[in-house]
């Protein structure tokens, strides 16, 4: 039709999909698979390899239990935040977006301090064992998750109509037996959608169980990571890669088709304020536990970066700057081989490229499948989703094996690029949740009184639109930002980044330098959480 | 003048088929498309505005297809059920924006506005944003909005539905006033049959995809077609009985025919008349401020009467067990 803008801008993302997502993807397989013809004997031999398998089993356990445990914290700050209007709900709130920014290295970093020998906690505590174990990986994945456990939850169940809580009551019901058989019934899509994503975020995760898992509890993740970059087995390391790929589309499926149940539960829903408590319901019970969660959730969030804070500023036991002065006055810093100011530089290079590709894309996704119908739709619905089921180890190891024979290979664009196809995803959610908003009655009417679909997006739909695009654009330069996995096994000495330099800090043991430079980069994130703040487009 | 037409119009969208052989709208007509949800009365405004495309046939704008003309380029205002005002934009901005889109001068913009707001007597409230606004103002801005622009066809999706009865009834007053005064055509969207009967000066009463019949109120009203259209305008009495030819009768009430065998006479409530007599028997009645409804049996069939109470040949506090009735006009379906 003439007034439609032209489909064939599809094929911009297409196209960047196909050359830097599926094309490193079948060189991965081909590699698995293919030794002068067809073989099976990498993925044999990695599942008759009793340590192999039992990393398998062991990724599949430690993304069930971090579930568990991101489950158990998250749910009861979801019923709170549905229901109850609080002093402080908004501090709280403001929080919550913090994992969402903070690189997973720093966070990492953070609670290696906490839980170490001379650690804040085991000095408090005592050792509970908790470092270099499944214990730390489970609670540094549910710092990461237990906030989308919330926002998900919390937004369904403030949309239950109270009717149907008034009427099972009216028949009997009560306490928890009303839970039980109406409320949680009708909560379930975001419960299971939340926990799905938890899931897939934690199966895949690669900084967490790298830095506090240790050799012992290595994921797949960190076993792929070892195979190629220790061992250069291509060959084993791509078998691996193909057996994490299929188990990660399997639950990505899973998760997009509860999100779709998720999505149609809410938007039926009406939306119902949360009530604000009364000066005698905070003074009582309730009051006091919802001051407890408060205060978990407030110590859980920040102990880890004051931890990181604190270390930085602590040298030969007592404060100095001396860690600064040590990471920014080399002129070469022989463990990551550039200078602190170049790997700066670097990182905010590969964001800000990073921002302006992965947005571009997202845009067009987004505003394609919220606006139009068309052939194959639910194909490209398909293709367009599947690169958030890849992991950023598999990622770089397709790279490397699809580009290193081309001009690309080690250039900060391939960096970029790997980058937009990890950050666009999460854009694209962010889009997608204010397009939804959007009544396409707006351009419609725009469209009437004589603009071109064009022009109605231009003057009606992007200014409507650009709080969530600004918290997408944000989303990925924070993970750019925060990325490790693939720029580790994509970068050479001059495009070090923040985290590579952080992570060879921490590699070589030197945890101060690495603190301070850690708070660089909590500082940069700390200034795309305030943007979001501001903004306060919800968006998860 | 006609203005628009729609000729053989087939869309088929989720399985449900929409076909319209033929509708008209003269120049400054209000035309009224009616019927209950789900029986394609949008979608044949959507049509009309070039928001979807006919499967076939063709909808044509002063005598010319427009079927490949995009709706920026139809010369049409609309308004839609949920007002669609633009939220970032102030209610000038609003009503200024398809003024925008033809790039006139500022002055003209500015004049324009001032008129068509003034018109839903809207003035004053230029700088204030759609949030701002009642929902009774929102609708003001919206019609404001689609008629600036000077549009040979207005379009009006149910436009009064999201608003309290009170308001509704004086906006559908003021909305057939502007209309009247602006002399523009208009095609009108609504389930409401009351509304219908009060705005239009036709109505198209559509059914599962299909008009069922086009006319002036009263025709439909007094002169359906199908019982469709009867029985979705008001109350009615249809009564099946066989006819000798010249006449069908129920008992000693008899209805003039014209050929014989099965016919079905139609008639509304207050064409029944009551008087003194003890062919029908009361099975029921419902007081209606000023009026009576009643229910009669006659030979085991029902009849719906109703009347003013001062036309009641008894005093209302009294109604007796058995009465007469005449029924003064009917039609046959």
């Amino acid at each position: 039709m003439r007034f439609r803008l032209s489909k064939i801008i599809l094929l911009v993302p297409l196209a960047f999909l196909l050359i830097f997502f599926y094309i490193p993807l079948i060189s991965i397989i081909r590699e698995g698979l293919w030794d002068n013809g067809f073989t099976l004997k990498y993925l044999l031999s990695i599942l008759s390899n009793s340590y192999h398998r039992h990393i398998i089993f062991f990724t599949v356990e430690q993304a069930l239990a971090s579930t568990g445990l991101t489950l158990l914290l998250g749910l009861p700050g979801a019923y709170l935040f549905a229901r109850y209007d609080f002093p402080g709900k908004r501090v709280i709130k403001a929080f919550l977006t913090v994992p969402f920014v903070m690189p997973s290295i720093m966070v990492a970093l953070g609670f290696l301090l906490l839980f170490g020998k001379e650690g804040f906690f085991t000095r408090l505590f005592g050792d509970w064992g908790i470092l270099y174990s499944w214990k730390a990986i489970l609670i540094a994945h549910a710092f990461y998750n237990f906030p989308i456990v919330i926002r998900m939850v919390s937004s369904l169940w403030q949309r239950i109509n109270p009717h149907y809580e008034e009427v099972a009551m009216s028949l009997g019901a009560k306490g928890f037996t009303l839970f039980r058989k109406v409320t949680l019934p009708m909560l379930m899509p975001s419960i299971f959608a939340s926990a799905m994503l938890t899931f897939v975020f934690c199966f895949l995760s690669f900084s967490i169980p790298l830095i506090l898992g240790g050799y012992q509890y290595a994921t797949i993740e960190v076993d792929i990571f070892m195979l190629i970059m220790t061992l250069l087995d291509f060959k084993t390391g791509s078998a691996l890669a193909i057996i994490q790929i299929s188990l990660s589309f399997i639950f990505m499926y899973i998760y997009i088709k509860s999100l779709d149940s998720y999505s149609k539960a809410e938007e039926q829903r009406v939306f119902r304020e949360p009530r604000k408590m009364t000066l005698k319901e905070l003074m009582s019970v309730k009051g006091a536990l919802i001051l407890l969660y408060s205060l978990i959730v407030f110590i859980f969030i920040v102990s880890p970066l004051l931890a990181v804070v604190y270390d930085s500023l602590i040298y030969n036991g007592h404060f100095s700057l001396e860690w600064y002065h040590r990471v920014f006055s080399a002129r070469y810093n022989p463990i990551f081989g550039a200078t602190t100011l170049t790997a700066i530089r670097n990182s905010l290079l590969f964001g800000f490229g990073t921002v302006v590709l992965s947005t571009i894309i997202a845009l067009i996704v987004a505003y394609s499948l919220h606006r139009w119908h068309f052939r194959g739709k639910n194909i490209f619905d398909a293709l367009v989703m599947l690169p958030l089921g890849s992991s950023a180890i598999t990622l770089g190891l397709g790279y490397i094996k699809a580009f290193h024979a081309t001009p690309l290979y080690r250039t900060w664009i391939i960096i970029v690029l790997a980058h937009t196809v990890i950050a666009y995803p999460f854009v694209l959610r962010a889009i997608s949740a204010v397009l939804r908003k959007i009544k396409p009655s707006l351009s419609e009417a725009a469209v009437s009184l004589g603009a071109t679909e064009w022009k109605a997006f231009l003057r009606v739909e992007l200014p409507l639109a650009m709080g969530g695009i600004i918290v997408g654009a944000i989303f990925a330069f924070a993970m750019s930002i925060a990325e490790l996995g693939a720029t580790y096994m994509l970068y050479s000495p001059e495009y070090t980044t923040i985290t590579i330099a952080v992570y060879r800090f921490l590699g070589s043991r030197q945890f101060g330098s690495a603190s301070a430079l850690s708070v660089i980069l909590m500082a940069i994130s700390g200034i795309s959480f305030m943007i979001i703040e501001r903004i306060g487009e919800e968006v998860w | 003048m006609v203005i628009l037409e729609l000729r053989g119009i087939v869309r088929i969208k989720d399985g449900f088929r929409l076909e319209i052989k033929k509708l008209k709208a003269r120049e400054g007509e209000f035309l009224t498309l009616l019927g209950p949800s789900g029986c394609g009365k949008t979608t044949t405004l959507r049509i009309i505005a070039g928001f979807e495309r006919p499967d076939s046939g063709e909808v044509l704008f002063n005598g010319g297809a427009v079927n490949d003309i995009p709706p920026y380029e139809r010369n049409i205002g609309i308004v839609f059920q949920d007002y669609a005002l633009f939220p970032h934009m102030t209610v000038f901005k609003n009503v200024a924006f398809g003024l925008e889109m033809k790039k006139l001068p500022r002055q003209e913009i500015e004049k324009k506005v001032r008129w068509a707001l003034e018109l839903v007597g809207l003035g004053g409230l230029e700088n204030r944003y759609p949030e701002q606004l009642s929902g009774g103002q929102q609708q003001r801005v919206a019609l404001a909005r689609a008629l600036v622009i000077e549009p040979e066809l207005l379009l009006l999706d149910e436009p009064l539905s999201n608003l309290d009865a009170k308001i509704r009834e004086r906006l559908r007053g003021e909305v057939r006033r502007i209309q009247k005064e602006l002399g523009i055509t208009t095609i009108y969207v609504t389930h409401d049959q009351e509304e219908a009967m009060a705005i239009s000066d036709r109505i198209a009463l559509m059914n599962i995809g299909v008009i069922e019949q086009v006319g002036k109120p009263l025709e439909l009203y007094y002169r359906p077609r199908t019982e469709f259209v009867a029985r979705f305008l008001g109350l009615s009495n249809i009564l099946e009985l066989q006819s000798d030819g010249e006449k069908a009768c129920l008992g000693s009430l008899c209805f003039k025919t014209e050929k014989a065998g099965r016919v079905r006479i139609f008639f509304r409530p207050e064409s029944v008349y009551i008087v003194e007599g003890n062919e029908a028997e009361v099975r029921d009645y419902e007081l209606l401020p000023g009026r009576i409804r009643l229910k009669l049996e006659i030979n085991g069939h029902l009849i719906i009467a109703e009347r003013f109470l001062n036309e009641l040949p008894f005093p209302p506090e009294r109604i007796p067990r058995k009465v007469g009735i005449e029924i003064r006009s009917f039609t046959l379906l």
